[in-house]
């Protein structure tokens, strides 16, 4: 009982290349002997290279076995993840406000291009041509009254789904973009643990 | 004749019912709906917006299938176009979510805090494109 510690792994940190990596840096780690624990939280478990890339997956058997080589009487409780995502962070490269512009201005024509073939295809139109003659009785070429209005409700309505209009959050709950780049980021991390932990995988020529 | 007629509404109220299926799978796929009432806490009523969804569909395919005339004043238009230009921008915003735009955009351009700037540029050449096209393009 002395010598119990429980180790949950973090899901993801950040390090610094050439760094080293110790348990304590991606383990939450308590036990009953605090000298014990604080011990093991130094012990080094991964050095970073350069031929790391950008991301190092460290499975929960390599923490275990290292702190089993330090002391192999600790009885180890894991809780949480089974691997811990490492991402070396490389000195940011800064975006030119270029490059912002020149996409900025590549969505815009795009969407504007893309909001015309939507009306020619459905023949938005005839549509608006329709409802003028619906509502008034008479026939307009162009019912701009309408459409005008159209126009501006488009954006208006982009903007509600995204919820940007009420800056200050109404709710706790997050937007759709928000939880579908939370979706993106989780299947990406998904993918490297499976495909860069050397654990997770093997081969039937594998040693 | 009595066969045909029977044939007839037969054959109108399926195809009434695969069309109106559709519609309600196109929007539930989108989430339009529940994103509405997520915004405006009305969880609750989500059988009322049904019904407003349904009758809507039910008023828009009558009145265009029995060229109906109200003769009202023209500005009834100005409140029906904003709202016809929320719900076709509201659904454009949930096509470009689902097709899984965003997030790659976001992670190739590295400029993840930057999304909002990018996203006023999909909404203003939105309101911009469609404009020019109601102005100018259709005269043509």
């Amino acid at each position: 009982m002395e010598k119990t510690i429980y180790l949950r792994l973090r899901h993801r940190v950040q390090v610094h290349p050439n760094d080293t990596v110790s348990i304590g840096d991606i383990a939450q780690i308590i036990g009953f002997n605090e000298t014990i624990s604080t011990k093991i939280k130094e012990l080094p478990i991964y050095q970073i290279t350069i031929q790391d890339k950008n991301i190092v997956v460290i499975d929960i058997i390599n923490v275990i076995k290292e702190i089993k080589k330090y002391d192999p009487a600790v009885d180890i409780q894991t809780i949480g993840p089974t691997q811990t995502l490492v991402e070396i962070i490389f000195k940011r490269k800064k975006f030119t406000l270029g490059f912002l512009v020149l996409i900025w201005f590549l969505l815009f024509v795009g969407s504007a291009l893309t909001i015309m073939n939507f009306h020619e295809d459905v023949s938005m139109q005839e549509v608006h041509q329709r409802i003028y003659k619906l509502i008034t009785g008479k026939y307009e070429e162009k019912p701009l009254l309408l459409q005008i209005p159209y126009s501006f409700g488009l954006g208006l309505g982009m903007i509600l789904f995204f919820n940007h209009v009420f800056k200050k959050r109404i709710n706790e709950e997050p937007s759709p973009l928000e939880v579908e780049m939370f979706n993106y980021q989780q299947d990406l991390d998904h993918y490297l643990i499976m495909n860069e932990n050397k654990e997770s995988l093997k081969k039937i020529d594998d040693n | 004749m009595t066969i045909n007629i029977l044939l007839t509404i037969f054959v109108g109220l399926a195809a009434g019912l695969a069309v109106g299926a559709g519609f309600v799978a196109f929007l539930t796929v989108l989430g339009v709906i529940p994103r509405l009432t997520q915004l405006t806490k009305t969880n609750k009523y989500i059988h009322l917006l049904e019904w407003s969804v349904v009758l809507g569909a039910v008023t828009g395919g009558w009145v265009s299938l029995r060229d109906s005339i109200f003769f009202l004043s023209k500005y009834w238009l100005v409140p029906i176009g904003l709202a016809s230009g929320i719900f076709v921008g509201m659904l454009a915003a949930a096509l470009t979510e689902v097709l899984n735009v965003w997030p790659i955009l976001a992670k190739r351009v590295q400029i993840e805090d930057k999304i909002i700037i990018l996203l006023m540029a999909l909404v203003l050449g939105k309101i911009v494109g469609s404009l020019y096209h109601w102005i100018y393009y259709v005269s043509q």
